[in-house]
């Protein structure tokens, strides 16, 4: 945490709204906390996301990329999060086209399929 | 439809090195059902093109539009408020998509983005197969309704050619063999014993030598 307090990095945490029914109360600590430098981005369901989030999360300010999803064969609506994952794989081939590194997206799998706070997940990612 | 895929991005970024103010036009029909141009397709070339100008400092404009369909002049209308405020147009329509707006817009240089491939049909999601080359003499009716220049790798019009192995064709063991599908097309519909009739070459003359074909109805003209 006191890294991302020190650096002007803005990360980007979409997530599946499944895995936290609380996630508009969990999320607001952090999100005092560390102001414009953490924006969640609560989907439906993970294999909402599109290629076109994780690129414009770039443009518009984030170094990194974190889409949290559901344990595999976990998902609510069955393949939300196999797509999420080929999503995410098909924007990795985009930035790498030209000439970025992938590692800025990644797909973190909740532990349990929930109900887990995204707050948590979110501290333990960014420390 | 007719399909298409995104060209590299490496040769798109060299086709418009040379212009800073750059409208990204996408089409709305056959190749926003392949997803090779319609709206995400473009938004997403788009935002590719600003990052790679802000990774390497440059400055760059650009705008995306996604027109209902780009092989119509009336849809392409809707450019001309905007044609003005660019250097060039990339165009995320198929081969005739890129072709008419140079016809409506002479005085801008389109960028085709797409490689066209194809008339193909959607067998499943994210999986297209070209079915129909346009020969203009359909034979579809001789051949159960799989057309054997498309679909046979030797194009064969009296097959089968006897290489297949279970079904599938010699030259790629991952396709179905055209003519077994014919034979066992035919035999569902009752209508095998017509195969044994010798069917005569193509007129490929219908297709060749002279230059696009044009369809031209009288009914349709407006006076």
């Amino acid at each position: 945490m006191s890294d991302l307090n020190q650096s002007d990095s803005t990360v980007a945490v979409f997530f599946c709204r499944q895995l936290d029914p609380e996630q508009d109360t969990n999320r607001r600590p952090l999100e005092k906390e560390l102001g414009p430098k953490v924006r969640f981005f609560p989907l439906p369901c993970s294999g909402r996301i599109e290629a076109l989030h994780f690129l414009k999360a770039l443009e518009t300010g984030a170094r990194k990329v974190y889409l949290v999803a559901c344990p595999e064969g976990a998902c609510r609506y069955g393949q939300g999060n196999v797509r999420a994952r080929k999503r995410l794989d098909f924007a990795k081939a985009l930035i790498r086209e030209i000439g970025m590194a992938d590692d800025c997206f990644e797909l973190v799998l909740a532990k349990s399929p929930g109900p887990i706070s995204i707050d948590e997940v979110a501290r333990a990612l960014l420390t | 439809m007719i399909t298409a895929e995104r060209k590299p991005f490496a040769e798109i970024k060299a086709a418009v090195a040379p212009y800073g103010k750059i409208l990204v036009v996408g089409c709305g029909t056959c190749v926003a059902e392949c997803a090779a141009g319609g709206e995400k397709e473009t938004a997403l070339l788009a935002s590719q093109l600003r990052l790679d100008a802000r990774n390497e400092a440059r400055t760059i404009d650009i705008k995306e539009v996604t027109l209902d369909r780009q092989c119509i002049y009336e849809f392409i209308d809707q450019l001309f408020p905007l044609v003005d405020q660019y250097d060039a147009i990339l165009s995320l329509g198929c081969g005739a998509g890129v072709q008419a707006m140079a016809e409506v817009l002479p005085k801008i240089h389109i960028v085709p983005a797409l490689n066209t491939t194809s008339i193909s049909e959607t067998m499943e999601q994210g999986v297209w197969r070209e079915d129909c080359r346009g020969c203009g003499d359909c034979k579809l009716d001789r051949f159960a309704d799989i057309c054997p220049i498309t679909r046979c790798a030797k194009g064969l019009f009296n097959g089968p050619c006897g290489g297949s192995k279970e079904g599938h064709c010699e030259v790629d063991p991952d396709v179905p063999c055209a003519w077994h599908l014919i034979i066992t097309r035919m035999e569902e519909t009752g209508r095998l014993e017509s195969m044994s009739e010798i069917e005569p070459p193509a007129d490929w003359a219908r297709t060749q030598g002279k230059g696009p074909r044009k369809i031209v109805r009288e009914d349709q003209k407006t006076p």
